[in-house]
């Protein structure tokens, strides 16, 4: 029974994902169409979607007997809903069409991203028992989603500010943000093409630090590997026999997790040349490329959007993300800080946003200075989300 | 810049030296200001800023260093960064008890380790350093907080209804109309709208929320606070932190509490998830993975009643019984008590037996208590084996034979135990793994058959008396943030002298307070408010 409800759920998710992806194209010819009904259309099948996915979360909830915000997909998909919900909130009271062409695909990047990692329903270990759990992560990425739609103003704002084929930094670094996407999504296709589809999978046997015996799994051709490893094949139980896989015959000290830094290497290779295939068929910068969709765009009213999603969000952030973690932190571990990486980067956003409104309220920081500085608190958001689960060993990696 | 007292020219009020509108009727008497960062004068009400108009003496340059947003950035970020750098390699307290860090961080991190650990980062959260930003950071906070908020506070306090007409015209939302028959109903739907309204002659003055002016200033006592009481940890008394480590069936008394308290750990239980978890877990449960569902200590609690006398031995009363579990602490007065971890790695007793030369046991197994070993055990009939050297955690033999123990704690027994039959006896070393017989030719043998360890419970002990302070501080900075945040100033100049004449501010959400005034502004069959910004876009836009 249970089991039905989780299967239930993902299909949910599922079924929101392709929603989405389908309400662009009403999103789209909204923008440019006189009438009011493509709006309409698209905001109908983005609140159904939004509907599905707080159905997934609720169900998921009861199946599994807690919050789904344990592990990274969880984690991931519970921010994207929570960019919908945002997106949402701001639609209602600003009435812009053109921000969720914008707001949309970066939460279903997100939904895709998410669903890389392990999607079991997972028992709770001893200290996430706790309904601090639910009340800390959810106030957490209700804060995430509000912040991040800050960035997606802040990114609107620049395409439509920045000259596409301006010789500038800004201009480069805007294209770069844009080349970042396609990386991620290069990465993601690759991931689901070789490891679902084709399913390409080479063993190989290395020690550890601790001089443990390990097998990892490359999922890509090994261009760095472990030193020492020995390519090898699951012969059944826990045996494995010697074989034959390609390697590069770069091999680095395990203090670098090389197999994960294989699948960063393949993402970049692959990401910058399916960037310079992009550049080749469009003949200009992927900015130029989407400023037309922006011009539409009302300067005064993104900037507006981008400083209120900030005072509306930062202070959740600073509730759930360090009051409600000091709290539980108290209760779990004995300490209610303790500069663990995860604790330190929250830190580390809080202290940017408290930067970020200084700098405009007593600065002068508006405009385009603003959206630049809400483009890289979201990158913030994405690092201690993601990245310091997955590369700093710490109290809270628990993907 | 002068430092004189400014009259209006317009009314006649005398204003402090570096006002920039006139603290009476808004006019501009002092446009000596810079336009680059000031976006908004309404900011401080135009008001006098001691930073911006005093830089003489060296108080007054101190007093500017302090307030300057720039520097209060810059600390910030500063902290920031230091914080970053902090992550880049574990912490000392991440890395394993007892090892040492310099080679710690030179084996695992190489060079880069090595530099990080000299250059004092692996201890970087409580280096003087990193104090001393936090400090300069509750400074600059002081600093900028009276130097901004006691003017705008004076400001705001004594603002007049009439207003000059190009401060109305100074305001980004303004209007200039005929005046409407029937002036009391615009009045009125405002004050429906919880504005409070103050009126002077023709002129009337609407304002609401202007506690959201003094957030800023509310959450930043509310940092200080938090930062004070984060000081107090170094006052001794105030913090303690301490393991507790108890093996299962023994009691201990509770460290810093002078033997007052004592804990019995009753029994140290780990859970794993088993199929009763449910079939949703089967998945994730298969392929013998292990996950732990509980860790939990029972127990009972004992107040020492002869802990003032000094001397005595306790007189132990029991208190209470508990189950203390990751995320339930037992608390008792100003303690509280965690589950921190387990320790199975000390031995409990060894149980050997003894073979003759053919390989038959004789007589009884016998079985050493490691933290209290007898002396003799008589095996079989006139057969004993006497303990005649003893190490619990075996290092080496030294000159004279005696065996040198590492550390009292059993973890790698060495024993010398002799055998006597009546007839003869026999010496033998026996260690983990191996046995040396010392006398020659033995006819015995002593073998090892089973041994138990101790499951003992780590828990920590902690108080923190600076809590309190802490999360008041937080709370008090929490709802001065919402307070700046989710509440809005507004205030709105309206005159009826002639043309009907309004004017509208608020610290934030124009795009909002537009809307509330349109719509007061069309129910009474007025046209709307200009924005200036809305204009200024129209402007370019025709360039």
């Amino acid at each position: 029974m249970a089991s039905q409800l989780v299967s239930i759920s993902s299909t949910l998710l599922y079924a929101a994902f392709i929603l989405y992806l389908v309400a662009m194209l009403p999103l789209a010819t909204s923008i440019k169409s006189k009438s009011n009904k493509p709006a309409k259309i698209a905001i109908t099948m983005v609140v159904i979607g939004f509907i599905l996915q707080v159905s997934y979360f609720i169900l998921r909830w009861i199946a599994q007997g807690h919050a789904p915000v344990s592990n990274m997909y969880e984690f991931i998909t519970m921010f994207a809903i929570m960019i919908i919900g945002g997106y949402l909130i701001t639609y209602f009271y600003f009435k812009t069409r053109l921000f969720g062409l914008f707001a949309l695909p970066v939460s279903m990047l997100l939904m895709a991203y998410g669903s890389m990692f392990s999607r079991e329903v997972e028992p709770l270990i001893p200290a996430l028992q706790s309904s601090w759990l639910a009340i800390h992560v959810i106030t957490v990425t209700l804060a995430y989603g509000i912040l991040s739609m800050s960035a997606v103003a802040g990114l609107i704002y620049l395409l439509k500010a920045v000259p596409a084929d301006e010789k500038s930094w800004r201009a480069r670094f805007l294209e770069a943000v844009m080349a970042g996407i396609v990386t991620v999504l290069v990465f993601i296709a690759t991931t689901v093409l070789m490891q679902n589809v084709i399913g390409y999978q080479d063993d190989f046997l290395y020690q550890d630090k601790q001089g443990q015996n390990q097998i990892a799994e490359y999922h890509l051709p090994s261009l760095v590997n472990f030193e020492g490893a020995v390519p090898v094949e699951h012969a059944g139980e826990n045996n494995y026999e010697e074989a034959e896989h390609f390697h590069s015959g770069v091999n680095l000290p395990p203090l670098i997790d090389s197999q994960k830094l294989n699948t960063v290497i393949w993402s970049f290779l692959l990401g910058l040349i399916v960037y310079g295939i992009v550049r080749l068929i469009l003949r200009k910068r992927i900015i130029a490329t989407l400023k037309p969709w922006s011009n539409r765009a009302d300067l005064n009213l993104m900037d507006e959007i981008g400083y209120r999603s900030v005072i509306i969000g930062f202070p959740i952030f600073a509730l759930g993300g360090i009051f409600f973690a000091a709290i539980w932190a108290q209760i779990a571990w004995s300490r209610f800080w303790g500069w663990d990486p995860k604790e330190t980067w929250a830190f580390i956003t809080f202290m940017f946003y408290t930067v970020f409104l200084h700098l405009r309220l007593n600065r002068g920081y508006e405009g385009e200075k603003s959206a630049w500085l809400a483009i890289i608190g979201f990158l913030l958001i994405l690092f201690n989300l993601i990245a310091i689960n997955l590369l700093v060993a710490g109290l809270h990696s628990y993907a | 810049m002068e430092l004189k007292e400014i009259k209006c020219e317009s009314c006649g009020h005398v204003n402090p030296p570096g006002t920039q509108l006139c603290q009476s009727c808004g006019n501009m008497i002092n446009s000596d200001y810079d336009k680059n960062k000031i976006k908004d004068l309404m900011r401080y009400d135009g008001s006098a800023v001691r930073s911006k108009t005093r830089s003489k003496s060296i108080f007054d340059k101190i007093w500017i260093f302090f307030t300057s947003v720039k520097i209060g950035v810059s600390i910030i970020l500063a902290i920031a960064v230091a914080a970053a750098i902090g992550t880049i390699f574990p912490q000392e307290y991440f890395i394993p008890l007892g090892v040492d860090p310099a080679e710690y961080y030179q084996e695992n991190y190489g060079t880069l380790g090595y530099l990080y650990y000299s250059l004092g980062f692996h201890n970087l959260y409580s280096s003087w350093w990193f104090l001393v930003l936090n400090g300069l950071l509750a400074l600059s906070i002081i600093a900028a907080s009276i130097d901004r908020g006691i003017p705008l506070f004076k400001s705001l306090n004594k603002q007049r209804v009439k207003k000059h007409d190009s401060f109305f015209r100074r305001q980004r939302l303004f209007l200039n109309t005929e005046r409407p028959a029937d002036t009391s109903s615009l009045i009125d739907a405002f004050s429906k709208k919880r504005y409070k309204v103050r009126k002077e002659g023709d002129n009337y003055l609407l304002e609401k929320g202007r506690l959201s002016r003094y957030g800023p200033y509310i959450n930043h006592t509310g940092l200080i606070i938090l930062l004070f009481g984060s000081m107090l940890r170094f006052f001794p008394g105030m913090y303690v932190d301490e393991i507790v480590h108890i093996n299962e069936g023994e009691t201990e008394e509770l460290p810093t509490t002078e033997g007052q308290y004592f804990v019995r750990n009753e029994a140290f239980t780990l859970d794993t998830y088993d199929e009763e978890a449910g079939e949703v877990f089967d998945q994730a449960l298969s392929n013998n993975r292990m996950v732990i569902s509980n860790f939990q200590t029972d127990i009972t609690f004992y107040k020492n009643n002869s802990a003032d006398i000094v001397g005595s031995s306790p007189d132990l009363e029991e208190i209470d019984e508990y189950s203390i579990r990751v995320n339930h602490p037992y608390r008792f007065g100003d303690y509280e008590l965690y589950q921190s971890s387990y320790d199975n790695s000390q031995l409990k007793s060894m149980t050997f037996r003894l073979e003759d030369e053919n390989g038959n046991t004789v007589g009884d197994n016998f079985t050493v208590n490691l933290n209290d070993p007898e002396e003799s055990f008589e095996v079989a009939d006139g057969v004993s084996v006497n303990m005649r050297a003893y190490s619990p955690d075996f290092l080496e033999i030294d000159d004279n034979g005696t065996l040198v123990s590492a550390t009292p704690v059993p973890r790698n027994p060495a024993f010398v135990f002799e055998v006597a039959d009546g007839e003869e006896s026999e010496l033998s070393l026996l260690q983990i793994m191996n046995s040396t017989d010392i006398t020659q030719d033995n006819d015995y043998s002593i073998r090892f058959v089973e041994a138990e360890e101790h499951m003992a419970s780590v828990l920590t002990l902690k108080k923190d008396l600076t809590i309190p302070f802490i999360a008041t501080g937080f709370i008090i900075f929490l709802i001065g943030l919402f307070t700046g945040s989710y509440i809005n100033h507004r205030r709105i100049w309206i005159r009826t002298d002639g043309n009907l004449l309004l004017a509208a501010h608020t610290n934030k959400n124009y795009f909002g307070m537009k809307r509330e005034i349109n719509e007061v502004l069309e129910s009474n069959g007025l046209e709307a408010v200009n924005d200036k910004l809305d204009d200024g876009d129209k402007d370019k836009n025709k360039e």
